[in-house]
């Protein structure tokens, strides 16, 4: 049993960190090409097809896909209360990736405010 | 140079995401009921789940949800932070209670609500530090 919630751990870990990677590479494909949000269908498109060319993307997605199947697994395993709280380490993931890999600035507020995010979720998913 | 704060506009599409998001963990968890082999603990049984979950009608729902989902989120971070767009997107916590008090009439216990207040208050926190960031850029 406790080797069963160590390993659905290490799962959950492991999606929520190929969906960190995945959301790196697809931020750093989006910046590269400088578009404004609209509600022009043909401009988004336009948009989305120049996305889908930056091979940088295909590689995010690659880890989305690994992502998938692995939380498939971990829904089949664990409850799914569980498995939320537990996700919310994800949160964690990205602050840390924007912060030391895209270099964003953070700053004290974002930083409480992300911690206040994955403290509400373990309440909210385990009551 | 990016303008990085929040608008109506970024909101709006948030909710948007976040509403198909939730869409699409319904359609996954309901792909993988279609499972009854017991557990998966090996490669082999791995596959044979995954075989059985892709060839549910649910999964590909899902697959098909996502693809909106990936339009619209890519349309959000061309305009925000990652670390401001993914805390945001995280109100789908604050959704699903209200959503459940209002339309299921369920009974919320005392510690969901203030996990729901604490997001609440770390979706503003991180709302306005990119405000700030705004500002500063000049």
């Amino acid at each position: 049993m406790k080797q069963g919630l160590l390993l659905v751990l290490f799962l959950i870990a492991l999606t929520s960190l190929c969906d960190t990677i995945n959301q790196l590479f697809l931020k750093s494909a989006i910046d590269s090409l400088n578009f404004t949000p609209t509600l022009n269908i043909i401009k988004i498109f336009k948009f989305i097809f120049q996305l889908v060319s930056k091979p940088r993307l295909w590689v995010g997605l690659v880890f989305s896909l690994i992502s998938l199947c692995v939380w498939l697994v971990v829904l089949s395993k664990a409850d799914l209360n569980f498995a939320f709280s537990a996700d919310s380490m994800h949160y964690i993931f990205i602050a840390l990736a924007s912060r030391f890999v895209l270099k964003e600035k953070m700053g004290t507020w974002r930083w409480l405010g992300t911690g206040l995010i994955v403290v509400g979720i373990v309440f909210v998913s385990l009551s | 140079m990016f303008k990085k704060k929040v608008t109506l506009k970024i909101l709006l599409l948030l909710i948007a995401s976040d509403i198909l998001e939730t869409a699409v963990h319904f359609f996954f968890k309901k792909s993988t009921l279609v499972f009854s082999q017991g557990q998966v603990t090996d490669l082999a049984t791995m596959l044979v789940f995954l075989k059985v979950v892709f060839s549910s009608a649910f999964l590909w729902a899902g697959l098909l949800t996502v693809v909106a989902v990936f339009i619209i989120w890519s349309m959000i971070l061309s305009k925000i932070d990652l670390s401001v767009a993914v805390p945001i997107a995280s109100f789908s916590y604050i959704l699903v209670p209200l959503v459940s008090i209002i339309f299921l009439h369920e009974q919320i216990t005392a510690l969901r609500w203030i996990g729901v207040f604490f997001v609440i208050l770390g979706v503003i926190f991180v709302s306005l530090s990119s405000k700030e960031r705004t500002e500063q850029a000049k």
